[in-house]
């Protein structure tokens, strides 16, 4: 894949979608909610992992599979907040963050369970690599004949991938945002706001806010899913913190509670991110795909530094929500 | 029997280091109000320092520890000027430092990573030299490690309990717009502070690359969890709280590996018992074992 | 006619200080009870327990006859409890009608499922408790501020957005601590009458916490003292302005200050 060809920007634009799935999650926990959950990179664990054990393991059919692994991030999200949920915000982040690292230590050292270290190619047992991809490959196929009538020759694999991508999250934006407009939401930014105004005016906050966790879950499930559709393979490593870290960044350079900018984030993200790796002209040429990495990392740790310093409120956010703190 | 002595002693190396790291963590929790993400990445960078110094220089290993101590120091006041000071003078809530730490973490560690890069290290010491004190056995690093960071330990709660500036310290842990009204210099007392934790912070970090034997960058993000559980297990807000938290997480970690406790955990799984010791003492006694009530 | 409220035996300590020791107090229903004391009586400590925000170490609360205590704050608030707070908990970053709206109770469009399934009841709810928030907020003449965050408003207009507030939960029991502070003279007053108001029209019974103590003769029917933790004296204001420990109460707590 050469840089700046169509194959890049649909391979940068799944990237994006896939996050801004993943962040609309993390919106709904801590844009709206006040929730600072660190373990949201677990979610996608969970998702994925129940969506690909229980089609290699068990024969479950693919779509049974991912409505599975959706409930399994859900269930996993409430058993995350039982016990959680009336934590001070920074005890409850790191407090996620164990669950998460938990998560992936389980994930790393049951082999028999999730292949281990090296990931759901061995899913299948030593020496036979796993397919689970396999039925999700002609769902591809037919979206990809489809869009074939509509662009004809530009319809790839990623350009599919794209689309399908793209248009579930436009979907679940458009959907998520109606339910934060809605009076349900509007208790969840209360909980934000004051807690006790908000248990004082009769809103039962613990419940509102296990909804939250189980919403947003879900979603990080389904950013999971079509993960694993993207790249096959995939391997505890994944689900790092970091990549918690990467959703709070678009989240945040967005502004939270604006979900519109949620997409722009990521696509912002998809670039530094998935771009680096392929920009093949100087300056970018003077370091090698490690350094590149730990760059691209510095470049976010210093941008949650600088938007902290300097625009707490985000790219798109008001000035004015951010003063009355 | 022995098997418990071996994994005691084994767990005082360990919980030493844990200790001194999380007694830095707890000093600072007084000045931020937060726990310090980022701290396990002081403690990398103290470790690195002493790389260089040992390694690349070829100096004594005592020589190397002090550089950690003094370049991390340095580098904690330098970090309260640059990023937390106007953090503060901005009323930044607990997200906002929570997010910039997370993204100092970042920036540390991977600026450690560039300038490193992500080979295994290890200092120029005997990994041979084994000492025998009875039924344990204990190798140079770890016996260097464990002596460095009780001497640390003794020094620090002396420090805290007799100093003007201990006193000072636990003050503005307490009760900050108290102390400052006591006539304590809060910006000079913070200063100091983030000098004590700083140079505990390098210290520590050289003796975790010590008794690890090789190391890479991420050794501190591994290592933070486990010190957030020994500074909450200690009791939140209390420096001597740490100390004993750490001590005694370390020795609940590896004596859970006792093979007379059901089998014994698996030895991989020694970071998910200090994970679930942070969950179980936030869920059953916020407050830890020396920490006053606090609502959380 | 039995009381819309009672507290019975409540003890509370934090720490090592008792802030509520052993009181005891009923408040009967259609009236304006006063609780007054010197700072530090533990006022505020009982008002915290009756509403579900702190837990008794021992006693017991009832709200018509029902046993509340040890109850969650929203469960008291569903059982026609309403509260305001010395500091008044405005949500700053929300507008001054979406604090309004948020305290209707019975709204279908703030359960998820309820939401989803029905969400013309959400609409029509929503359309309903918006009218009777701007009328409301019009009594107060903050229907012009709707639109604005309430973190605009001065400290006066919290108070005042916040009593509103604890109205539109159409509650049986009002507990209104410190009403009037920060408020000017001229709404102080216009603030009495509407209790007054709402006393006699729709049957509100309010306890109130305030330290002016000519607001508090002017208006209740009875009033409570509480000093150290305890309940010192109970009865119309003409009674407890004439009890000697009331005065002690006062003077002791004064003794130390300076002027």
């Amino acid at each position: 894949m050469t840089a700046l060809s169509l194959e890049f920007w649909a391979f940068v634009g799944v990237i994006a979608g896939i996050y801004t799935i993943l962040a609309l999650g993390l919106q709904v926990q801590f844009g709206f909610t006040g929730l600072l959950n660190f373990g949201h990179a677990a979610f996608m664990a969970v998702g994925a992992y129940t969506m690909a054990i229980l089609v290699v393991k068990a024969s479950f059919p693919l779509w049974a599979a991912s409505l599975a692994a959706i409930a399994a991030a859900i269930a996993f999200g409430l058993l995350l907040g039982l016990p959680t949920l009336r934590l001070r915000a920074d005890y409850l982040a790191i407090t996620t963050i164990a669950f998460a690292e938990i998560v992936r230590y389980v994930a790393i050292n049951e082999q028999t369970l999730t292949g281990g270290p090296v990931g759901t190619i061995a899913l299948a047992g030593p020496g036979r690599a796993a397919s689970y991809n396999a039925e999700w490959l002609d769902v591809q196929r037919t979206v990809q004949d489809w869009l074939e009538a509509v662009i004809g020759d530009h319809a790839t694999r990623d350009v599919t991938m794209l689309v399908i991508v793209w248009a579930v999250a436009l979907v679940l934006l458009v959907v998520v945002d109606a339910a934060l407009r809605s009076p349900w939401g509007r208790v969840l930014r209360s909980i934000r706001e004051d807690e006790d105004a908000a248990s004082a005016l009769g809103k039962n906050v613990f419940a509102y806010k296990l909804q939250a966790l189980a919403l947003g879950a879900a979603l990080a499930a389904v950013a999971g899913l079509f993960f694993a559709f993207q790249f096959s393979f995939f391997s505890p490593g994944d689900f790092d913190p970091l990549v918690t870290f990467f959703a709070y960044t678009i989240v945040i350079l967005g502004g939270t509670a604006r979900n519109w900018a949620l997409p722009v984030g990521a696509v912002l993200f998809g670039l530094i991110f998935a771009g680096t790796r392929f920009f093949d002209f100087t300056p970018f040429t003077l370091f090698d795909s490690a350094d590149r990495a730990y760059l691209r990392l510095i470049v976010i740790g210093l941008i949650l530094i600088g938007l902290m310093l300097f625009r707490p409120q985000g790219l798109f956010g008001k000035r004015e929500e951010m003063v009355l703190e | 029997m022995s098997e418990l002595a071996q994994l005691s002693a084994n767990g005082l190396v360990t919980g030493s280091i844990l200790a001194i790291a999380a007694v830095g963590v707890s000093l600072v929790y007084g000045i931020l109000r937060i726990v310090n993400f980022a701290h396990g990445d002081y403690l990398v960078f103290g470790a690195y320092i002493a790389l260089v110094v040992n390694v690349s220089w070829g100096g004594h290993i005592v020589l190397a520890a002090l550089a950690a101590v003094v370049l991390t120091a340095v580098l904690a006041t330098a970090l309260e000027f640059a990023l937390w000071r106007p953090l503060r003078r901005k009323r930044a809530g607990v997200f906002s430092l929570f997010i910039a730490a997370i993204g100092l973490a970042l920036v540390l560690r991977h600026a450690i990573f560039l300038a490193a890069d992500a080979r295994p290290r290890r200092y120029e010491v005997d990994v041979f030299q084994v000492y025998e004190l009875g039924p344990i056995r204990l190798s140079q690093s770890q016996l260097v490690a464990v002596a460095i960071a009780l001497a640390a330990i003794v020094l620090v709660g002396l420090m805290l309990a007799r100093t003007g500036l201990g006193k000072a310290m636990r003050a503005l842990s307490d009760n900050r717009a108290l102390a400052a009204v006591a006539g304590i210099d809060v910006d000079r007392t913070v200063v100091l502070t983030w000098v004590v934790a700083g140079g505990l912070a390098g210290v520590a970090g050289l003796l975790q690359g010590l008794v690890l034997n090789s190391f890479t960058p991420n050794f501190g993000f591994t290592l933070l969890l486990p010190v957030f559980a020994a500074v909450v297990l200690g009791g939140i807000g209390s420096a001597y709280g740490a100390l004993v938290g750490g001590l005694v997480l370390g020795l609940v970690t590896e004596i859970s590996t006792w093979s007379a406790l059901a089998g014994g955990a698996p030895p991989v799984y020694k970071p998910v018992v200090a994970f679930s010791v942070l969950v179980l003492v936030l869920l059953l006694r916020p407050q830890g074992v020396l920490g006053k009530a606090r609502l959380l | 006619m039995s009381p819309l409220l009672e507290a019975r035996e409540i003890r509370k300590r934090y720490g090592g200080v008792v802030a509520v020791d052993a009181a005891t107090l009923s408040v009967e229903p259609r009236s304006i009870t006063a609780l007054i004391g010197p700072n530090g009586a533990g006022k505020t400590t009982l008002f915290n327990v009756v509403s579900g925000f702190a837990r008794p170490d021992s006693g017991s609360v009832l709200l018509g006859g029902e046993r509340i205590d040890g109850r969650t704050p929203h469960a008291v608030a569903r059982r026609g409890l309403a509260r305001t707070f010395q500091t008044p908990k405005a949500l700053t970053r929300m507008s001054v009608l979406e604090n309004m709206l948020l305290a209707a109770p019975r709204h279908p469009g703030e359960q998820l499922w309820r939401l989803v399934a029905t969400p013309g009841a959400g609409r029509r709810r929503e359309r309903e408790i918006r009218e009777r928030a701007l009328e409301l907020l019009g009594l107060v003449r903050l229907d012009g501020l709707a639109g604005d965050y309430a973190g605009t408003l001065s400290g006066g207009q919290r108070k005042l957005l916040e009593l509103t507030r604890a109205l539109m939960t159409e509650p049986r029991l009002l507990l209104l601590d410190e009403p009037m502070a920060g408020v000017n003279p001229t709404l102080a007053l216009q603030l009495l009458d509407r209790i007054r108001t709402l006393r006699e029209e729709q049957g509100l019974t309010f306890l109130l916490i305030d330290h002016d103590l000519d607001v508090v003769m002017s208006v209740s029917d009875r009033v409570i003292v509480m000093n150290e933790g305890r309940v010192i004296a109970a009865g119309t204001p003409a009674e407890v302005r004439s009890d000697p420990q009331v005065a002690d109460a006062y003077l002791g707590a004064h003794a130390g200050e300076p002027g």
